[in-house]
C-alpha cells in the first residue's frame, strides 16, 4: 500500500524534471545487480550486503555448497554503510535481498513493511537458540521479526590492575566487581585511587559514563506506545552520575575513537572504563604497551548492552524464503562460535559460551579468561525498547553532556536544554509524544 | 581581453537570421556537451530535491507532504544557523592564508629557482595524502591531551591547548587541515596561470629596475586577474560546501558544542545518519541561496579590485 | 658584496620554501611509516615516527583481503575515460565562452555557475534513480558520463583562455580560413596546455579518489573502484590501520606519476614565453 503511494509521489516529482515516464515500475527491479546464473542449475541469487569484519567469509563462501538452489553474492561494505542502504532504499531499486542492521533498528520500525516478518518463514523454531533480550531487539512491539541476530555487545568494566594494586584498591576481578557494585562505588573507588595516584584519571569520559548506564537500563528514551520517556528518572540517574563523575574530577576527558584515546590508553593515564566486548580488540590495538596488565570485571550497575547487530531480508528480495534459510544457516550456533574465533564477533547464540573455543587465559588480559565476564553479562542483560526516535535523540544528551565537561556549561541548565532541543526535534518530525 | 566573436565578423552585410543561426551552430555545439548531460542528470535531481524539501521523508516509507514546514522549521533552527556562522569562520580562516600562501609560492615556483620541479612535486603531496590517514594525523597532531602540537607548546614553555574541546581550536584545527590540503593545489593552479604571462614583460620590467614585489603586484597579480577570480569562486564554493575536513576530525555531530558543524556536514547528518531526507533537501536549498549570494559578492569584490 | 646579498635572499627563500615543503610532507612521510609499522605501533604514544619491517606483511594482508589489481584495473580506465571526455569538452566550451560571443552568453554561463553550487549531496539519491532506470547501477557507466563536462572545468577554461588566447592569434586564424573548432583545436589548445595539464590533473585524481558516489552506485564486487574497495578494510568494530596505510599508499602511487607527467606542462622557460607572445 504505502509503496504504490511512494511510487505515485515518485512520478508526481518526475514529471517536473524529464525522466518522468522512466519512472514507471521503480519498485519493480530488485536486485538485476548480477546476471541470473539460475538457468544452469535453477539456482536463485540473494545479494547480501554486510559490514566488513561482521560475518566470517569463510562462512559466506560455503553458501553455494550448503544451499544447492542459492547463488549467493556478498556484498562487503566498509564504511558509510547506513548512507548506501539509504540511497537503495530510497530510490527503490537495487536493494539487496539480506541487509545488515546495526543496533539502531529499531528505527526501520516505523517501516517494518518494507522488511518481510521473519516470523512467517518460521523464525520461532529457532528462537530459543538466542539470548531473548537480544531477540526481542529484532522484533517490532506489534510482533513483526525484522531482524535477525547476529553479534552482541555485552559490557563489562576494564581496568588496570596493577594501577589498583598500587593504589592500594582491591585488584582481582571477582574483589573490583565486589567492591564497586553501583556506579557510586565505583566513583568513590575512583576517588581513592585518584588521591593515591594523582597524576592517572579512574574514567575516560562522562559521555562513556552516560552510555554505559543507559546501555544497562530497560528503560530508554521512547516507550513501546510511542511516548517520550527521555525526561523520566532513569535518564536523569544517568545525567547526574556523569555530571558527579566530572564534578569529582575523576574523567581524563578523553573521548572514544579518537588518537587522544588510544595515547591516554597507551601511557597508562586513565585506570578504568566501562565498555562492551567489542572494546577489547580496540584497546589491544590502542595500548600494545600496556599488555597483561588488565583486567575485565562485572560493570558497576551491572549488565548491558552496547552495540551489536542484525540480518534482515527486505521486501524487493523475490526469494525470501530461501534468504532466510541462508540467515539462519549463516547465524547458526555453531557459525556464530567460528566468528567469534575467526575475527571476536561475540555470539548471540549463548549455548556456545561454555565451548572451549570461548575459555582460555588471555595474554593481553594478565591470563585471565575474559569470557567468564562477558557471558555473564550478556545472559543477564535486561531487555529494552530503543523506539523509531533513537538516532534523533541519542545524540543530543552526549551533545550537552560534552558541553557540560568542556565548556564548563551548567549541568542543570544543560538538562533542560537537552530536553527542549529533543523535543523541538522530535516534534518536527510528528514523533513527540508525552 | 575584448571579446572577438563571429558575429563580429559576419555581421555586416548578410542580416538573414537562419544564416545568423548557422553561423552560431559550431559554438552552440562546443558548449552543448555540458547543458545535455545536465539536462539528463541535474534537472532531474534539483526538482526531485526541490520536491522533497516540501515533505517528510525517511527515506524508506511513504513521503508525507508537509508544505513548507520544512522551510519554516529551518530558518528557527539554532543548529542551522551555528553550522552558517561556522562555515564562514572557518571560510575566512582558511581561503585568506591559503590563496595568499599559493600565490606566493606559485610565484617562487615560476621563477628560476633551483630544484623547483622537487618543490612542486612537495607542495603536491598533500593532495594526494589519503583521508584516513589525514584523519589519524591531525588527530594526534591536534590532540586534547596527548598531541604533537601541545607536546610543542609544552617544550616551549607554553600554555597547552584542548584543541578539539575548545571552540576556537577546533576552527583552528580545521581551518589549517584546509590550508594544508589545499594550499598546493591552488599553487598549481597560479602556477598553470603564470605560463600565460609572456616572459618579455619580467624581462622589460627588470630592465627598468623593478624589485621583486613590484614585479609581482604590478605584472603578476594584475595578469592573473582572471585565474584568480576562479580560484577565489571556486574556493567559495568549495569553503561553503567543507564537509570532508570537520567530518574526519570532529565526526558527524561536529565535535564539541558543534563547533566544526558546517552546512554540509548538517545536511550529511540530517539526511544520511537521521533519516530526515525532506529536512535535508531543504537544508541543501538554504545553502544553495547562500552559496550563491557569497559567490556574487566575492565576484564583485575580485572584479572591482582590478578596476582601479 | 652584491653577489653576497644575492645569495643571502636565494638561501632565504629556500629556506623559506623548505618550511613549506617539511609541513607539507610530514602528513604523507607518517602515513609511509604507518604503512611499515604495526597498528599498535600507530597509536603507541609517543607515536613510532621511524620505519618499521611490517610493509610487506600489510601489503600481503591488503592483497588477501580485498581485489587490489582488479579495481586497480577498473580506476585507472575510469580515470583515463573521465580525464580524456573532460579535456576535450571543457576546453571546447571554455575556449569558446571566453573567446566568442553569442546570444544567450551570458545566461548560459551563469546556469553552468549556478549548477556548480548545488551541493551534491542533494543529488545523490535522484542521481540514483536515473541510474536505476538507465540500467546503469552497477557499470561504470555511471561514473563517467555524467560527468563528462562539467561546470569546474569548463568555468576554469574559460578563465584561462581569457588571458592565454590572444585576439590577433584567433584573427589571423580565421584569416587562414579556420572553422570555429579548428581554431580551438589549432590556436586554442597549444596555449591551453598548462590549463589542460591542471585539469587533467585534478580530474584525474578527483576521479581516482572519488568515494561516495562510486560506493552508492556500484554494487557488483566484482566491479568495483579502487576507494571503494579500500574502504572494505575498515571493520565494524575495529580496523587494522597499518594495512589500511598501505593499502593506501599503493593506490597514491599513480597519483604522484600523474602528477609528475602532468606538471612538466609548467616549465617557467622565459625564452619560450618569449616567443610565445
Amino acid at each position: 500500500m504505502s509503496r504504490s503511494l511512494t511510487r505515485r509521489e515518485f512520478l508526481k516529482a518526475a514529471s517536473a524534471g524529464i525522466v518522468g515516464s522512466a519512472l514507471l515500475g521503480s519498485t519493480a527491479c530488485s536486485s538485476p545487480a548480477s546476471p541470473q546464473r539460475a538457468s544452469a542449475n535453477q539456482r536463485v541469487t540473494l545479494n547480501l550486503w554486510y559490514w566488513n569484519r561482521s560475518i566470517d567469509d569463510k562462512i559466506l563462501a560455503q553458501v553455494d555448497q550448503q544451499f544447492p538452489n542459492v547463488h549467493l553474492v556478498p556484498q562487503k561494505i566498509g564504511g558509510d554503510f547506513k548512507a548506501k542502504l539509504l540511497v537503495s532504499l530510497a530510490g527503490h531499486a537495487y536493494v539487496p535481498d539480506i541487509t545488515g542492521i546495526n543496533a539502531d533498528i529499531s528505527t526501520y520500525f516505523p517501516d517494518k513493511d518494507q522488511f518481510y516478518n521473519l516470523y512467517d518463514f518460521g523464525a520461532h523454531k529457532v528462537q530459543r537458540e538466542y539470548l531473548k533480550w537480544k531477540w526481542d531487539e529484532g522484533v517490532t512491539p506489534g510482533g513483526y521479526m525484522i531482524g535477525y541476530p547476529m553479534d552482541t555487545g555485552p559490557t563489562a568494566l576494564f581496568y588496570r590492575y596493577d594501577l589498583l594494586e598500587k593504589a592500594g584498591l582491591p585488584s582481582d576481578p571477582d574483589e573490583v566487581a565486589r567492591a564497586m557494585p553501583t556506579w557510586e562505588a565505583y566513583f568513590e573507588a575512583g576517588r581513592k585511587f585518584q588521591a593515591a595516584m594523582p597524576h592517572v584519571h579512574w574514567l575516560d569520559d562522562i559521555t562513556t559514563v552516560f552510555t554505559q548506564i543507559m546501555a544497562q537500563s530497560p528503560k530508554q528514551y521512547m516507550d513501546k506506545e510511542g511516548r517520550f520517556i527521555g525526561d523520566g528518572e532513569h535518564v536523569k540517574r544517568a545525567w547526574d552520575l556523569s555530571v558527579r563523575a566530572h564534578q569529582m574530577d575523576l574523567s581524563g576527558n578523553v573521548a572514544g575513537f579518537t588518537t587522544d584515546w588510544n595515547a591516554a590508553m597507551d601511557n597508562g593515564s586513565i585506570a578504568t572504563f566501562v565498555g562492551a566486548v567489542w572494546m577489547k580488540l580496540i584497546l589491544e590495538q590502542a595500548a600494545p604497551d600496556t599488555k597483561g596488565k588488565w583486567h575485565v570485571c562485572r560493570a558497576p550497575g551491572g549488565a548491558g548492552n552496547n552495540g551489536g547487530s542484525f540480518l534482515a531480508v527486505t521486501k524487493y528480495s523475490k526469494h525470501p524464503k530461501e534468504a532466510f534459510e541462508v540467515i539462519r544457516w549463516v547465524q547458526s550456533p555453531p557459525h556464530q562460535l567460528q566468528a567469534y574465533v575467526e575475527i571476536d564477533l561475540y555470539p548471540s547464540a549463548p549455548s556456545v559460551y561454555s565451548s572451549p573455543k570461548m575459555n582460555h587465559p588471555e595474554a593481553f588480559y594478565g591470563g585471565q579468561n575474559t569470557n567468564l565476564v562477558f557471558s555473564t553479562s550478556a545472559r543477564n542483560v535486561r531487555p529494552g525498547y530503543f523506539g523509531p526516535g533513537y538516532d534523533i535523540i541519542n545524540p543530543i544528551y552526549g551533545q550537552y553532556l560534552t558541553n557540560v565537561e568542556t565548556q564548563g556549561a551548567n549541568p542543570e541548565a544543560a538538562w533542560h536544554a537537552t530536553l527542549d532541543e529533543i523535543k523541538r526535534q522530535l516534534s518536527h518530525q510528528g514523533m513527540y509524544k508525552k | 581581453m575584448s571579446v572577438t566573436g563571429i558575429a563580429t565578423g559576419r555581421e555586416e552585410g548578410k542580416g538573414r537570421t537562419w544564416q545568423r543561426a548557422a553561423g552560431y551552430l559550431p559554438v552552440y555545439a562546443s558548449i552543448a556537451p555540458f547543458y545535455i548531460l545536465f539536462a539528463v542528470f541535474g534537472l532531474f535531481p534539483i526538482f526531485f530535491s526541490l520536491y522533497i524539501s516540501f515533505h517528510s521523508w525517511d527515506g524508506i516509507g511513504p513521503m508525507r507532504f508537509v508544505g513548507l514546514e520544512q522551510f519554516e522549521y529551518l530558518v528557527t533552527d539554532n543548529n542551522f544557523w551555528i553550522s552558517i556562522v561556522n562555515t564562514l569562520v572557518i571560510w575566512i580562516m582558511s581561503t585568506i592564508p591559503m590563496l595568499f600562501l599559493a600565490l606566493v609560492i606559485a610565484f617562487l615556483l615560476n621563477s628560476q629557482i633551483r630544484y623547483r620541479g622537487a618543490y612542486r612535486v612537495a607542495y603536491f603531496i598533500p593532495n594526494v595524502t589519503s583521508i584516513v590517514a589525514i584523519a589519524i594525523i591531525f588527530g594526534s597532531i591536534f590532540g586534547n591531551h596527548f598531541g604533537l602540537l601541545n607536546s610543542v607548546l609544552h617544550a616551549i614553555g607554553l600554555h597547552q591547548v584542548q584543541w578539539l574541546n575548545n571552540p576556537w581550536g577546533i576552527k583552528v584545527a580545521i581551518a589549517s587541515m584546509v590550508v594544508w590540503r589545499w594550499t598546493g593545489y591552488n599553487a598549481i593552479i597560479y602556477l598553470a596561470g603564470l605560463q600565460s604571462i609572456p616572459g618579455v614583460l619580467y624581462e622589460a620590467a627588470r630592465v627598468d629596475g623593478a624589485s621583486t614585489p613590484q614585479i609581482f603586484f604590478r605584472i603578476t597579480i594584475p595578469l592573473l586577474r582572471p585565474v584568480i577570480l576562479f580560484t577565489v569562486i571556486t574556493s567559495t564554493i568549495g569553503g561553503m560546501q567543507l564537509f570532508t575536513e570537520p567530518q574526519i576530525l570532529v565526526g558527524n555531530s561536529g565535535g564539541p558544542g558543534q563547533a566544526g558543524l558546517t552546512m554540509v556536514l548538517y545536511l550529511y547528518q540530517q539526511a544520511f545518519t537521521k533519516n530526515l531526507f525532506g529536512y535535508g533537501a531543504a537544508i541543501g536549498w538554504g545553502l544553495f541561496v547562500i552559496i550563491v549570494l557569497f559567490s556574487a559578492i566575492n565576484w564583485r569584490v575580485v572584479q572591482r579590485a582590478g578596476v582601479r | 658584496m652584491a653577489l653576497v646579498v644575492r645569495s643571502i635572499k636565494r638561501l632565504s627563500v629556500h629556506f623559506l620554501l623548505l618550511i613549506g615543503v617539511a609541513i607539507s610532507i610530514f602528513p604523507f612521510y607518517w602515513m609511509v611509516v604507518m604503512s611499515t609499522n604495526t597498528t599498535g605501533d600507530i597509536f603507541r604514544f609517543p607515536p613510532k615516527m621511524g620505519f618499521g619491517p611490517h610493509l610487506l606483511t600489510n601489503i600481503q594482508h591488503v592483497l588477501q583481503s580485498i581485489n587490489f589489481a582488479g579495481s586497480f584495473i577498473n580506476t585507472v580506465g575510469v580515470s583515463v575515460a573521465q580525464t580524456v571526455f573532460v579535456l576535450l569538452f571543457d576546453s571546447l566550451a571554455g575556449f569558446t565562452f571566453a573567446k566568442f560571443d553569442f546570444p544567450g552568453r551570458k545566461v548560459l554561463f551563469l546556469i553552468l555557475l549556478g549548477t556548480f553550487m548545488v551541493p551534491a549531496q542533494l543529488s545523490t539519491v535522484p542521481l540514483f534513480v536515473i541510474m536505476a532506470h538507465l540500467g546503469w547501477v552497477g557499470s561504470f557507466k555511471a561514473l563517467v558520463i555524467p560527468g563528462m563536462a562539467n561546470a569546474f572545468g569548463i568555468f576554469w577554461m574559460r578563465q584561462y583562455a581569457q588571458g592565454a588566447v590572444h585576439d590577433d592569434l584567433l584573427d589571423a586564424g580565421r584569416i587562414d580560413g579556420c572553422g570555429h573548432f579548428r581554431l580551438w583545436w589549432h590556436v586554442g589548445l597549444p596555449v591551453l596546455r598548462p590549463a589542460l595539464a591542471f585539469l587533467g590533473i585534478f580530474t584525474s585524481i578527483y576521479t581516482w579518489n572519488d568515494y561516495f558516489w562510486p560506493l552508492v552506485v556500484l554494487i557488483n564486487p566484482n566491479r568495483i573502484t579502487l576507494q571503494v574497495a579500500l574502504s572494505q578494510l575498515i571493520g565494524i568494530y575495529s580496523t587494522d590501520y597499518s594495512m589500511v596505510m598501505a593499502g593506501t599508499l599503493m593506490a597514491t602511487i599513480p597519483l604522484i606519476i600523474v602528477f609528475l607527467l602532468g606538471s612538466r606542462q609548467f616549465i617557467a622557460d622565459i625564452a619560450a614565453g618569449a616567443i610565445r607572445s
